[in-house]
């Protein structure tokens, strides 16, 4: 059990350690991509630090959706053979830029908040299809065997 | 014989009469026919107005003219009336009209039937009639007349036997069928000099009249019964064994020889204390005078020990003139001193017995005290009774709560010790054992109820009768293994059992006392449904076609098993296998016996078959049985009707998917209970499952974008 209890955490302090690894190796190797990054992904940094839930689902919402809006980005940095710290400064401050990166990390916030009630909708409805759907077979039952099923029912317990 | 030959003679008979003045009937209804005493009777008999209005019916081969009265061959308590067999021409018949609340013998109607027997009057059919004179319908049994009458007429003079004839002309036609019945296994249990025909105009051989009108010895006279079965009431005597039927030939014979009834001006107390105290043979010869060629045969005859009592090999070495040996007249041990019972002295154990039977309350205290045992072992020297009667009054003392009735049972025990060839005597009630089944039958139709019987067979006083009997006897073993039956069928409360099935297995021509059928006097099984179906026709809506005596009779008549239905009768309240238990047994009956076509019946049990129909579960099958009941009851098909309700495979079939169809039911009511109780944690799922959809959609949303963004730039 203290086993299986401290899997997680190993995991999770290998996961954090190998993210610092991947950012002070991309510091090194790829200093404006990092920039960029770092500053597109910053919603969802934020979301990791806040987000102490089981599974962090709200941070994977916001990551999926930031790193969408900052994609597009680093493709471009990318594209441009110089891949200067000023041009991607340039790049990154823009308010085009800034707003879709963080617009995309607001849609995925806003995802995460709108994904439940949708899905207890959906149950609900679901559940009231079946409750109507089996309350049609027990009168159908009744139609056919009459009060001595519901006799036999009250008997039986 | 046709119907002017019968006006003539009842125009004969009329002139017989014509002196005679009033009539007094005897048997104008039933139950009318008890005992009667020929002799002081006859002279009634032979008044009743004979009248050839011409009233006839038609029973069977016969045409009976119910206004036609045959004093001349009234046997027994049985009246006689003419009759013209319709088959034939020649021979001269006689109806005999049974008593309907008096059993018949059944073994003795099927052996004599249409068979002529040297020395037995001709027995030449029986039916079953509707008799207008009782209004309802009775045994009718059909004789050959006899040529020369009665041997006693009905003065009560005998015709004259010549004493030297009475060899000849009496007693060997006498044996040969006491002989024919004895190898048979039956028993006479009618002999009497008013019983006896002449069988010829001439007055040679005589020869013997009716023996199954009634229960054995019914009508017999007290002193031609035996000192053994003289103690039990008339309709309880007994089937008895060829022992019984010697000792009343004996006695006939003394009647013949004296000229009228032995020991006649006595009354029946008298006659029983007499031969109780002095011996059967010393009570006649002390007060009648018996001419000396009838003495050995006599006294031979009436001797009261059944083992030195003649038998057919004596009788036949008198016959032949040889002598044989002498018998002794009494051998009941007489004691020293007496004992008293209710004022009266007692010095033999039998008579001790009838004093203590005919004092049921005085003779509790000096049985309770030991005087009669002291009595036992003192003044007769009898120590095995003495020891016997102490072993009573010891399970006296061990006897619980109900003391009284353990003084009762002490009471009929000591009787038993007393005399334990004699019948089984409680309460009032005196039967012997093979007499069981026509006293209860007796008591039962003559108002006294089946309380004393059952009394009997619940506190087990046979049982301690056939402990009683010394040595083997096949007889005593048959009768033992049919109590066991008797025992359990008393203790049986449920219909089809209790005192209605014993009397239906002991008689086996009880007629059904079913107050729905008893006028019809059903006797056979295959009657059953035929008086049903006339039942029918006036019944009320609520009554059931078998009650407690229908089932009985069933469970005593019918070839086939049915303590199955017996079993699911126990239950009343359970309407569905009660009314199915009854529809079933009328079935067998009907598939066993007929008539095809029950209309009444079946449309009676159709009514009655709301809660039969009930076996079905589906709505859809009891809609098709119950359209399908009233066409079958128009076949009038009883088997049709319960095969409808009773298709075992319809009937499995019903009852699987009843069963599937509960837990159908079941799950879909628990089914909706979780789900309308689920809700708080549907909406904790729905948060759970909501997030991880949302986080999946964004995570597949970055791939599809990178993937998209890739893909652009490669192309």
């Amino acid at each position: 059990m203290a086993a299986r209890g401290r899997k997680p955490k190993g995991r999770s302090a290998f996961s954090g350690l190998s993210v610092i690894a991947s950012a002070v190796l991309l510091f090194m190797v790829a200093l404006p991509t990092f920039i960029t990054l770092t500053v597109g992904l910053l919603p969802s940094l934020v979301a990791f630090i806040f987000d102490r839930s089981p599974g962090r689902m709200m941070a994977r919402c916001v990551f999926g959706l930031n790193f969408s809006g900052v994609a597009p980005y680093i493709l471009e940095l990318w594209q441009d053979g110089a891949q200067t710290v000023g041009g991607a400064t340039q790049q990154i401050f823009q308010p085009l830029a800034l707003s879709i990166m963080y617009g995309a990390a607001g849609l995925g916030w806003l995802l995460y908040l709108a994904m439940p009630p949708i899905v207890a909708n959906v149950l609900n409805l679901s559940a009231q299809r079946r409750v109507t759907e089996l309350r049609k077979n027990q009168r159908g039952l009744i139609k056919t065997w009459g009060d001595s099923l519901i006799k036999e029912v009250d008997r039986s317990g | 014989m046709n119907i002017g030959t019968m006006a003539e003679q009842a125009e004969d008979q009329k002139q017989d009469v014509s002196n005679d003045a009033g009539q007094k009937p005897e048997m104008d209804k039933p139950g009318g026919g008890a005992p009667v005493d020929e002799t002081a009777d006859a002279n009634a008999n032979r008044e009743e107005e004979i009248s050839t209005g011409g009233k006839n019916l038609e029973i069977g081969n016969f045409r009976v003219f119910t206004d036609l009265r045959l004093p001349e061959f009234d046997m027994g308590h049985c009246k006689a009336y003419a009759a013209d067999n319709l088959r034939r021409s020649e021979g001269n018949a006689f109806a005999l009209v049974t008593d309907p609340v008096l059993p018949t013998r059944y073994d003795l109607i099927k052996f004599l039937s249409g068979v002529h027997m040297a020395g037995q009057i001709d027995l030449l059919d029986s039916a079953i009639a509707h008799w207008p004179i009782f209004g309802r319908k009775t045994m009718v049994l059909f004789f050959e007349k006899p040529k020369g009458g009665h041997v006693i007429v009905s003065s009560g003079k005998q015709r004259s036997i010549n004493e030297q004839d009475i060899a000849a002309s009496v007693v060997e036609p006498l044996m040969n069928v006491l002989q024919a019945l004895g190898e048979k296994g039956l028993t006479h249990r009618a002999v009497r000099a008013t019983n006896l025909f002449f069988g010829d105009p001439e007055g040679g051989k005589v020869i013997l009249g009716d023996c199954a009108s009634g229960p054995p010895g019914y009508d017999q006279p007290l002193v031609y019964e035996t000192t053994a079965r003289m103690a039990a009431d008339p309709a309880g005597r007994g089937v008895g064994t060829l022992s019984d039927d010697l000792y009343a030939l004996g006695m006939t014979l003394a009647e013949l020889a004296i000229g009228r009834r032995p020991l006649a001006s006595m009354t029946d107390q008298e006659i029983m204390d007499i031969k109780l105290s002095k011996g059967s043979f010393q009570a006649i010869a002390s007060q009648e005078k018996l001419p000396l060629i009838m003495i050995e045969p006599v006294r031979g005859l009436l001797c009261d020990d059944p083992e030195e009592r003649w038998g057919f090999a004596e009788l036949h070495a008198w016959l032949d003139g040889r002598r044989t040996k002498p018998v002794q007249g009494n051998t009941e041990k007489r004691a020293a001193r007496s004992q008293n019972i209710s004022g009266k002295d007692y010095y033999t154990v039998r008579a001790l017995a009838q004093g203590v039977a005919k004092n049921w309350v005085n003779a509790l205290t000096p049985l309770r005290d030991g005087t009669v045992e002291i009595w036992l072992r003192r003044g007769l020297g009898d120590n095995d009774r003495a020891k016997a009667m102490a072993d009573a009054m010891r399970q006296l003392q061990w006897a619980g709560a109900d003391k009284r009735s353990a003084e009762e049972v002490l009471v009929a025990r000591s009787i038993l010790i007393l005399d334990p060839s004699g019948p089984v005597r409680y309460k009032g009630f005196s039967a012997m054992v093979d007499g069981f089944g026509n006293m209860l039958s007796y008591d039962v139709q003559h108002g006294s109820g089946p309380q004393r019987f059952s009394d009997v067979i619940v506190r087990d006083i046979p049982a301690f009768w056939f402990g009683r009997q010394e040595g083997y006897s096949p007889e005593v073993q048959r009768l033992q293994s049919a109590y066991k039956n008797l025992r359990y069928y008393i203790q049986q409360k449920s219909a089809g059992y209790g005192y209605e099935r014993c009397l239906y297995s002991m008689v086996r021509n009880q007629h059904c006392l079913s107050p729905m059928i008893e006028q019809e006097y059903v006797v056979d099984i295959a009657q059953l449904l035929p008086a049903l179906e006339k039942a029918a026709e006036n019944v009320s809506d609520d009554a059931w076609p078998v009650d407690r005596h229908i089932a009985a009779f069933i469970a005593t008549r019918l070839e086939d098993d049915v303590e199955g239905q017996l079993m699911a009768m126990q239950n009343p309240s359970d309407e569905v296998e009660y009314s199915r238990a009854i529809i079933s047994m009328l079935a067998v009956v009907q598939w066993r016996h007929g008539p095809d076509n029950l209309q009444n019946l079946s449309h009676w049990v159709a009514r009655l078959m709301e809660p039969a129909v009930k076996v079905f579960h589906s709505k859809a099958r009891r809609e098709r049985v119950e359209t399908e009941i009233p066409k079958l009851a128009k076949r009038g098909n009883l088997v049709e009707l319960y095969n409808l309700i009773n298709d075992e495979q319809e009937r499995r079939k019903d009852q699987s998917e009843f069963v599937e169809a509960v837990a159908e039911y079941s799950e879909a009511e628990s089914e909706v209970f979780d789900l309308e109780s689920s809700g708080p944690a549907r909406l904790e799922m729905a948060e759970k499952v909501g997030q991880q959809a949302a986080a999946f959609a964004s995570t597949m949303i970055a791939l599809l974008t990178v993937s998209a963004l890739f893909l652009m730039h490669i192309f």
